[in-house]
């Protein structure tokens, strides 16, 4: 695999600039002087939990999105299975319409507090955007490329595998990238279902008024989503099959 | 208590919570369509500016809602200024986006015809190239609609209007009576609310999308 | 097309009362075609729009299942082996190209030897061959992306893919509909080339039917329902359409089509005398005093025409070769069809042309009168053999009424089809 589509400053710039500010934030708050409840809340291993926490649902939530809307999103364009779309993406709609923070609240009422019910939201609030873009990524693909396909002998999964999953990569990948947004962002409210992460520091801060808590807790969340975005933007670049790059 | 006599018991705080909702996403949205529209007219005949202000916007909506909400209130305060700033940050990416991109896909014949009628730029900009781009930038609106529903929903914890007050309230109170109640009202309240302001969006649509160019 | 001695890789293709019924029609879209298809043969369909060509085409590899009747190719019956198998063994090309953009030239044209289990060696090697017989340099195009190809390069790298894991029967769908009328001649004078090497069995779509009468052993003219109106060679289509729905697809100027289907090299080109220019003048004079002949063609060192010289011109010129005469400015090669060598003989104002052989060197001149005798020549003899067929026809027909009469009663009375036709 050639890595020439990553330029240098695509490569650089996001992780450095982070970087300064994450420096920024730890000379800051190691030289002020905090008063009890702030130490209490912003002790090392505690926001080392937190953040560990975060990055931990944010994964997890992903890997179960990307199983369960990859294999669901080929499965409904099969043309067997096509009556049963609509129904599929509706349901996908209202889980999106739903605001995130009351679909949390609703699962711990159903299934307690804990990382499994926020997992669960988190997945459920993040599957229309892998499922829809996978759709339409296969969907989109010229019919007679696949006349083609099966015209040279291809077998039904020669052609899932070798023509369309790959020319349906950008749009996957584009789906997934928003689904990891999406993840990081409900992330921060796994803390009102007992979920942990950083939005424990956030509520902390907001609750006892303590600005740099607050402070603190909101400059990670925001450091950990762009690191997560630009991860991702770096994938979708390498990812995505040369030939249909739009320029040369 | 079941669900309807906590809803006609609470009918008042109810009715108010999702009015303030309703108005706040309103004038929210007011504002930031102007905004958003105003600056992809003024960056889409550029493609590095067009590029910058997406970019930008991007940038925004990368960032978790209650982590902006946490940097904007140790600034603005808590209530009603951190969440009208958030609420219109957020609503402007799609908003932007849909602008360039709709500008710009306005077929260059038509440009190159308004000018040879001898339109100004500004004029071209409001006769022709807008209302041609308004279909796509009117389904950024809704797509920054829908959002702000939502992220409206968490500004209550940092005091700001709407149904996420009832929401938090139940989460707060977590095996209380009417803390299933509050949570079921304020949720289901504000998918609703969600529906008919979508619906109104596309009645909108059919409204003011000129007949020549509906699909 | 002009056979020679190269092996026939094709095999036969029999279609026996093939039918397709479209759920939601009540009408069957293809209605019991037969056909025969000889190996080695080049059979083009040709047809109004929705008459059921690719319906047809597409029945042959089964990307549409027949309702009923039968698919044979060499003999073997294919009607219900498993379709991937059968369509590895078919090659089959298509109007868009439909080459897969995510992969480069080399790897859409690897796709089939791949999927049958080639060797890496014995692909990669497959592939320069391919890219080599339909024209494109391998350095240049080997990892190239389709859309960085142009749409006639495109189309050729769409057939070195149908034909890379060597199958002994193409199905092409009007593979040259989407190109310009320049390029589309090229990639068919490449076609009538790699089937001159190849012969493999062709069967091809088109409604257009002057790019039938060009690259045709046979044409079958369709009308709905895939219903055959004709199948018959060019020659006694162009000469003897069968009723008036085929001669209305022939279309006006039958006679000038026919011009189409004879090379300059199969007829009558004359001698004429020329000169190279570097012998002396002194022979040139000499020639024109000798010869009695008016005019002289002089040839370039390497023996291509150059100019045509009229007594005189010279004088004129006062001796200097350099200003004398008038340039060559139209040639036709020995390989180019009547049609070609008309046009030219009508364009250049002394009513001949220089024909050329393989390198542009000087072979002879065809002018109006050559011309016009072997149009009549060709003509009567087409009508000759059309005649010959037409009686052939009638007494098999007649032999056949005889069996069937002897038989009758009897189980299975072999059903002639008429419109088949036989491989001449
Ligand atoms: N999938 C399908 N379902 C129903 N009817 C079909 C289908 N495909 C083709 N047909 C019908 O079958 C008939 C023959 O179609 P076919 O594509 O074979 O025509 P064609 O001769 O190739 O035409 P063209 O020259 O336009 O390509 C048409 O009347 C068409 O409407
Ligand atoms: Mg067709």
């Amino acid at each position: 695999m050639k890595w020439d589509r990553i330029t240098k400053g695509k490569l650089l710039v996001t992780p450095l600039v982070l970087l300064a500010l994450l420096l920024a934030l730890y000379l800051w708050i190691t030289n002020v002087s905090l008063d009890s409840i702030e130490k209490n809340s912003l002790n090392g291993g505690q926001v080392r939990l937190y953040l560990w926490q975060q990055i931990e649902l944010t994964a997890i939530s992903t890997f179960f999105v990307l199983v369960i809307a990859l294999p669901l999103g080929i499965l409904l364009s099969r043309g067997f299975a096509r009556p049963a779309a609509p129904v599929a993406i509706a349901l996908a709609n209202l889980g999106q319409a739903t605001p995130a923070i009351g679909l949390l609240a609703l699962l711990t009422f159903w299934l307690g507090i804990g990382q499994r019910t926020a997992l669960i939201g988190m997945v459920a609030y993040a599957v229309l955007p892998v499922l829809s873009n996978t759709m339409a990524g296969l969907r989109a693909i010229d019919p007679t490329l696949l006349d083609a396909a099966r015209g040279i002998g291809m077998s039904p999964v020669g052609v899932l595998g070798r023509v369309e999953l790959p020319l349906a990569v950008p749009l996957i990948l584009a789906g997934v990238r928003t689904a990891l947004i999406l993840n990081v962002g409900t992330g921060t409210l796994a803390a009102f279902a007992g979920g942990g992460g950083l939005g424990n520091l956030i509520t902390a801060g907001i609750t006892t008024q303590r600005t740099r808590v607050l402070i603190v807790g909101a400059v990670l969340t925001v450091c950990l989503a762009l690191l997560v975005d630009w991860l991702a933007s770096l994938a979708e670049l390498q990812l995505s099959p040369r030939g249909l790059e739009v320029h040369q | 208590m079941n669900f309807w006599d906590y809803v006609s018991s609470r009918q008042d705080q109810l009715i108010s919570d999702t009015f303030q909702h309703a108005s706040a996403v309103f004038q929210c949205m007011v504002v930031a369509v102007v905004l958003g529209v105003g600056i992809g007219a003024l960056t889409y005949r550029s493609d590095r500016a067009g590029r910058i202000a997406t970019l930008a916007t991007g940038t925004i909506l990368t960032i978790p809602s209650y982590a902006l909400l946490g940097l904007l209130i140790p600034v603005l305060g808590l209530g009603v200024p951190p969440t009208v700033t958030a609420l219109v940050l957020y609503a402007l990416l799609p908003i932007v986006r849909n602008s360039v991109v709709g500008l710009r896909g306005v077929d260059p014949a038509l440009v190159d015809a308004a000018r040879g009628i001898g339109m100004t730029g500004l004029a071209r900009l409001v006769r022709v190239e807008l209302p041609i781009a308004w279909p796509t930038i009117l389904t950024g609106i809704r797509v920054s609609t829908q959002m702000s529903m939502g992220i409206l929903a968490i500004a209550a914890y940092a005091s700001g209007p709407g149904l996420g007050n009832e929401i938090f309230s139940g989460i707060a109170s977590l095996g209380s009576a009417n803390a299933l109640n509050e949570v079921v009202a304020g949720t289901v309240g504000i998918v609703l609310l969600a529906f008919i302001f979508d619906a109104a969006l596309v009645l909108l649509g059919r409204l003011t999308v000129s007949a020549g160019i509906r699909a | 097309m002009v056979t020679n001695d190269a092996p026939i890789t094709g095999a036969t293709i029999e279609l026996e009362n093939l039918t397709k019924r479209y759920p939601g029609n009540p009408n069957p879209s293809v209605d019991s075609v037969s056909m025969e298809i000889g190996a080695g043969e080049t059979v083009i369909l040709v047809g109004p729009s929705g008459c059921g060509k690719s319906t047809t085409l597409r029945m042959i590899n089964r990307l549409i299942e027949p309702s009923s009747g039968r698919i044979r190719i060499n003999g073997e019956d294919v009607t219900d082996i498993d379709p991937v198998k059968l369509r590895r063994r078919i090659g089959y090309a298509i109007q868009s190209s439909g080459l897969f953009p995510h992969l480069t030239v080399a790897e859409n044209i690897a796709q089939v030897p791949r999927m049958i289990g080639w060797g890496k060696q014995r692909i990669k090697d497959r592939v320069e061959e391919m890219l080599d017989l339909v024209g494109l340099d391998p350095r240049e195009f080997h990892d190239r992306y389709p859309r960085r190809l142009s749409g006639g390069q495109q189309q050729r790298v769409g057939v070195a893919r149908a034909l890379a894991a060597d199958p002994p029967v193409l199905l092409m769908d009007e593979p040259f509909g989407a190109v310009d009328p320049i390029t589309r001649d090229h990639l068919q004078d490449e076609l009538i080339r790699l089937q001159h090497e190849l012969h493999k069995t062709i069967v091809f779509v088109t409604h257009d039917f002057d790019e039938a009468i060009k690259l045709g052993d046979r044409i079958a003219v369709l009308r709905e329902q895939s219903h055959i109106a004709q199948f018959d060679t060019p020659e006694a289509i162009l000469t003897n359409p069968a009723d008036d729905f085929v001669s209305g697809f022939v279309g006006a100027g039958a006679a000038l089509k026919r011009l189409n289907l004879t090379r300059v090299r199969d007829v009558g080109i004359v001698d004429f005398p020329a000169v190279t220019v570097d012998e002396p003048l002194q022979d040139l004079f000499d020639r024109f005093r000798s010869g009695g002949s008016n005019e002289i063609l002089l040839l370039d060192r390497r023996s291509r025409p150059y100019k045509w010289l009229r007594r005189g011109d010279l004088m004129r010129a006062r001796g200097s070769l350099a200003r004398a005469g008038a340039l060559v400015s139209h040639t036709v090669s020995a390989d180019a069809t009547l049609r070609d060598a008309l046009e030219a003989v009508l364009t250049d104002n002394g009513g001949r042309v220089a024909i050329t052989g393989r390198r542009g060197e000087y072979v002879g001149v065809v002018d109006m009168e050559t011309l016009l005798n072997s149009v009549h020549e060709l003509l009567e003899a087409d009508r000759l053999t059309a005649l010959e067929h037409r009686e052939e026809l009638a007494e098999l027909q007649e032999s056949q009424q005889h069996q069937r009469s002897a038989l009758e009663g009897g189980p299975g009375g072999g059903a002639a089809d008429g419109a088949g036709g036989e491989h001449p």
